[in-house]
C-alpha cells in the first residue's frame, strides 16, 4: 500500500533509469568528467582518457553493483533489500533497453579510451580489467550471485 | 469498440469529450492542433463542452537539471554519512546503543538514506502546526529549528491571516463557528460527543438514519449507508463486497485506502494505466475471455475501482467511457468521490452529476464528508439491496464504532445548504462561486506559463516544480508572503515530477486569488517556474495598441 504517494509503483528505483533525460544526464555527466580532467595541466591526453574510463567505471560499479536495497522505505516489505540497483532495474527483467544503454556506454568508452592512448599497454590493461569489472556483473547469469559474499 | 469516445493526443494535450453514448463518435476535425470529437445529438448535457485534460511535460532541460539536483544531493548525502560514521559530524538519527551491536539489526541504514539527506533539509515544509480552523484564511505557528530541522522548537508567535491554498475546503464549510451552526451546537448538547459502540450493537442513532435518507435523497440513488472514517470505508467494504475468485481492476493511482481494502479482500487485483479506457477494455476483454489463471472458470465478479477526481494529479475520471465498457462487458462498478461529491456537478452532486449521467448506472457510489462538508466520515449508495447486505456484512459496522452525533449534525446541516432545503440559495451559489474560482484559477496559471496537471474543471490544481530545492523554497517563500501551500516531492511522486498542490475554495474572494495569483507570478520568475510552452492567452492583444484610430 503506498501511503500519501501519487504513483503506484511499488519500488521506484526500478524506473528511475527509465525515466525521460535520464540517459541524457549520465552522458552528460561522463562528458562533464571527461571535460575536468582534461583541464588538469599535469594530465596528458592519454592519462585524461584511461582516468574518465577508471573512474567512470568505478563510479558505476559502486552505485550499480555495490550498494543494496532502496535510499527509500518501499511497501513491498523489503524484497528489495538484497538486490542491488542493477538487479532492481525493471523487477529484474533482463535486456530493457535500460539495461542495454548501460552495457553499452562502458564499451563505448573503452572503444574511445584504446583509441586515445594509441593502445599503449599499460594502458590498455588498466582499461581493460576496469571494463571487466563492469561488465561481467551486467551478465544476466550472475543476477543474483555474490562472489565473494557481498552478502549482508 | 476500437474506440469508445477516446480523446486524440497531441501536443501533450488530451482533449475528451464529455457527452459519449455507446455509439463511438468517428468524425474528428482537426483545427490548430486540437482534435475535437464531433457533437453528437443525443440526450441534452448540461455540460456540453468538450473536456480538456493536460499533462505537459517539461523541456528536456528541466530534466536534466531536475536529476543532477538529485544526484548532487546523494552524493553529499554519502559524504555525510562518512562523516557521521568517522564520527567528525554529530549524527542526530537514531542510532543502535553499544550492547545492541551484535545484534540482528532493526532496520536498515540505507532506507534511511533520502530521510536522513535530502527530507530532513527541507522538513520545516510539511506538518506545520496550525491553531484555528482551516478556512480561507487560517493562523499558523511560528516554529524555528536551531539544529537544521532534526528539531524545532514554537517561538510563541504566530502567523496570523495565511491565505489557505492547502485544505480540501471546497466549499468554504469547515470554518469557525457561527450562527448557522446552532445546531450542531444543540446535538452536541442533548446526545453528546461518543456513541460508544458499533453500529450493529447500539450505536445506531436516529441521527444517522436521518443523515443516511439525507444522503440517498443527495445522490438521486435508493438508499446509503454512512461510517465513521472515510479511509476504513473504503478499506472495511470492499472486503465485503468481493472475494477470492473475483477480479478487481483498480487505475494505477488510486488512493491508499481503496488498494489496502482491494488487498484485505483477497480478490486479484490487476492494474490498468491511469484513466486510459484501451487498458482497462484489455484487461476487462482478457478477464472475460480467459476467466481465472489456471482454473479457467468465469470470474465471480469482476469490480472496476476508480476515483472521481485523482487528488495528486488533478484528473477527473471518464465515467461516460467506463459506464459503457462495463455495460459492455457486464462488471461492476465502485467511485470513489471523495473530491469530486460536492465540488464538481453543476448542483454539485458529483462526478456522475457533472457528465449528465443515471447515478443507477454506478453500482456503487462512495465518498466522504471530510472535503466538502466540513466533517469527516464515509458513506457508500447504491441500490437498497447493496446497502441492506452492507448493513449486515460490512466490518466496519460490526467492529468499528459508527459516526458522533454532532458531526453527523454538521454533516447534515450542510447537506441541506448545498441542497437548498435550508430555504436559501446560498449553496448553490457557493457550488457555482467554486466553479468560477477553479476556471478563473487555472486559467490565469495557465496564462502566466506554469504547468498545470489536470482536467480544466477540477478544483484540485497540480503545479509542477522538478527540482527538489524549488520544492523547499517554493513552500518557504510562499509562507513569508503568508499563502500556505502543500508540496510533496519524491519518493511520493514519481522521480522528476515535484509538484506544488493548490485546493480552490468557494470561500476563497476574488482580492485572495489574486494576490495568490500575484505572488505566484514573482515565485514563477524568481525560480523560473514558467516552463510551459503553450501560452495561451484568453484576452486578445489589445494592449499592444497604443491608439484605436482607424488611420495610425
Amino acid at each position: 500500500m503506498n501511503v500519501g504517494v501519487a504513483h503506484s509503483e511499488v519500488n521506484p528505483n526500478t524506473r528511475v533509469m527509465n525515466s525521460r533525460g535520464m540517459w541524457l544526464t549520465y552522458a552528460l555527466g561522463v562528458g562533464l568528467l571527461h571535460i575536468v580532467l582534461l583541464s588538469i595541466p599535469f594530465f596528458s591526453v592519454p592519462v585524461a582518457w584511461t582516468l574518465t574510463n577508471v573512474i567512470h567505471n568505478l563510479g558505476m560499479y559502486v552505485f550499480l553493483h555495490a550498494v543494496k536495497g532502496t535510499p527509500f522505505e518501499t511497501p513491498d516489505q523489503g524484497k528489495a533489500r538484497l538486490l542491488t540497483h542493477w538487479e532492481q532495474l525493471d523487477y529484474g527483467v533482463q535486456f530493457t533497453s535500460s539495461r542495454k544503454f548501460f552495457t553499452i556506454s562502458p564499451i563505448i568508452l573503452y572503444f574511445l579510451a584504446s583509441f586515445y592512448t594509441k593502445y599503449d599497454p599499460t594502458h590498455f590493461i588498466l582499461n581493460t580489467a576496469s571494463l571487466l569489472t563492469v561488465l561481467i556483473p551486467k551478465m544476466p547469469q550472475l543476477h543474483g550471485v555474490r562472489i565473494f559474499g557481498i552478502n549482508k | 469498440m476500437a474506440n469508445p469516445g477516446g480523446g486524440a493526443i497531441c501536443n501533450g494535450n488530451l482533449h475528451n469529450h464529455g457527452k459519449q453514448s455507446d455509439g463511438s463518435a468517428s468524425g474528428n476535425c482537426a483545427k490548430n492542433g486540437i482534435v475535437k470529437e464531433a457533437q453528437q445529438n443525443g440526450w441534452p448535457h448540461v455540460y456540453d463542452k468538450p473536456l480538456v485534460e493536460s499533462f505537459e511535460e517539461a523541456p528536456l532541460h528541466v530534466m536534466v537539471f531536475t536529476y543532477l539536483g538529485y544526484g548532487l544531493g546523494t552524493l553529499f548525502g554519502y559524504l555525510r554519512d562518512f562523516l557521521r560514521s568517522c564520527g567528525i559530524e554529530k549524527c542526530n538519527a537514531a542510532i543502535e546503543r553499544e550492547e545492541q551491536k551484535d545484534f540482528v539489526p532493526l532496520y536498515q541504514n540505507f532506507e534511511n538514506f533520502y530521510t536522513r539527506n535530502l527530507y530532513m533539509r527541507i522538513r520545516d515544509n510539511w506538518n506545520r502546526p496550525i491553531c484555528s480552523a482551516p478556512g480561507s484564511r487560517f493562523d499558523v505557528m511560528e516554529r524555528v529549528s536551531d539544529d537544521y530541522n532534526w528539531t524545532f522548537r514554537f517561538t510563541g508567535r504566530i502567523i496570523k491571516d495565511v491565505i489557505n491554498m492547502g485544505s480540501y475546503n471546497f466549499l468554504g464549510l469547515a470554518a469557525s463557528y457561527d450562527e448557522s451552526m446552532r445546531t450542531v451546537k444543540d446535538v452536541l448538547e442533548e446526545y453528546g460527543l461518543g456513541v460508544a459502540s458499533t453500529r450493529h450493537e447500539m450505536g445506531t442513532l436516529d441521527k444517522h438514519e436521518e443523515l443516511e435518507n439525507l444522503v440517498a435523497k443527495f445522490l438521486n440513488v435508493e438508499a446509503a449507508m454512512v461510517f465513521g472514517m472515510g479511509f476504513a470505508t473504503n478499506s472495511m467494504n470492499i472486503p465485503a463486497l468481493v472475494g477470492k475468485g473475483c477480479l478487481i481492476l483498480s487505475d494505477e493511482l488510486n488512493h491508499a485506502s481503496l488498494v489496502l481494502g482491494a488487498r484485505l479482500s483477497g480478490a486479484t487485483i490487476r492494474i490498468f494505466k491511469h484513466n486510459n479506457m484501451q487498458s482497462l477494455e484489455k484487461l476487462l476483454r482478457d478477464a472475460v475471455i480467459y476467466g481465472q489463471p489456471r482454473i479457467r472458470r468465469a470470474w465471480k465478479k469482476i469490480l472496476i475501482l476508480v476515483e472521481g477526481i485523482y487528488s495528486m494529479e488533478g484528473s477527473i475520471v471518464r465515467l461516460p467511457q467506463i459506464v459503457a465498457l462495463k455495460k459492455k462487458y457486464k462488471a461492476y462498478l465502485y467511485i470513489d468521490e471523495a473530491h469530486s461529491i460536492g465540488s464538481v456537478g453543476p448542483t454539485g452532486r458529483g462526478v456522475v452529476e457533472f457528465f449528465g449521467l443515471d447515478p443507477q448506472d454506478v453500482d456503487v457510489l462512495m465518498g466522504t464528508f471530510t472535503k466538502s462538508f466540513g466533517a469527516s466520515g464515509g458513506y457508500i449508495a447504491g441500490r437498497k439491496d447493496l446497502v441492506d447486505y452492507l448493513r449486515v456484512h460490512s466490518h466496519s459496522a460490526v467492529y468499528a464504532t459508527s459516526m458522533s452525533p454532532p458531526v453527523a449534525e454538521q454533516i447534515i446541516r450542510s447537506m441541506k445548504f448545498i441542497m437548498g432545503l435550508d430555504g436559501t440559495t446560498q449553496g448553490l451559489q457557493r457550488v457555482r462561486q467554486l466553479a468560477k474560482n477553479t476556471r478563473y484559477f487555472r486559467q490565469r496559471l495557465n496564462e502566466m506559463g506554469f504547468i498545470i496537471y489536470g482536467n480544466e474543471e477540477s478544483p484540485v490544481i497540480p503545479l509542477l516544480l522538478y527540482m527538489p530545492a524549488k520544492v523547499a523554497a517554493f513552500a518557504r517563500h510562499l509562507l513569508n508572503r503568508k499563502i500556505g501551500v502543500v508540496v510533496v516531492g519524491f519518493p511520493a511522486t514519481p522521480l522528476a515530477e515535484a509538484r506544488a498542490r493548490f485546493c480552490v475554495s468557494a470561500a476563497h474572494t476574488r482580492e485572495m486569488l489574486d494576490t495568490v495569483l500575484e505572488n505566484l507570478d514573482e515565485m514563477g520568475d524568481l525560480l523560473q517556474l514558467k516552463y510551459s510552452r503553450h501560452r495561451k492567452s484568453a484576452r486578445p492583444e489589445l494592449y499592444d495598441e497604443t491608439s484605436f484610430e482607424l488611420d495610425d
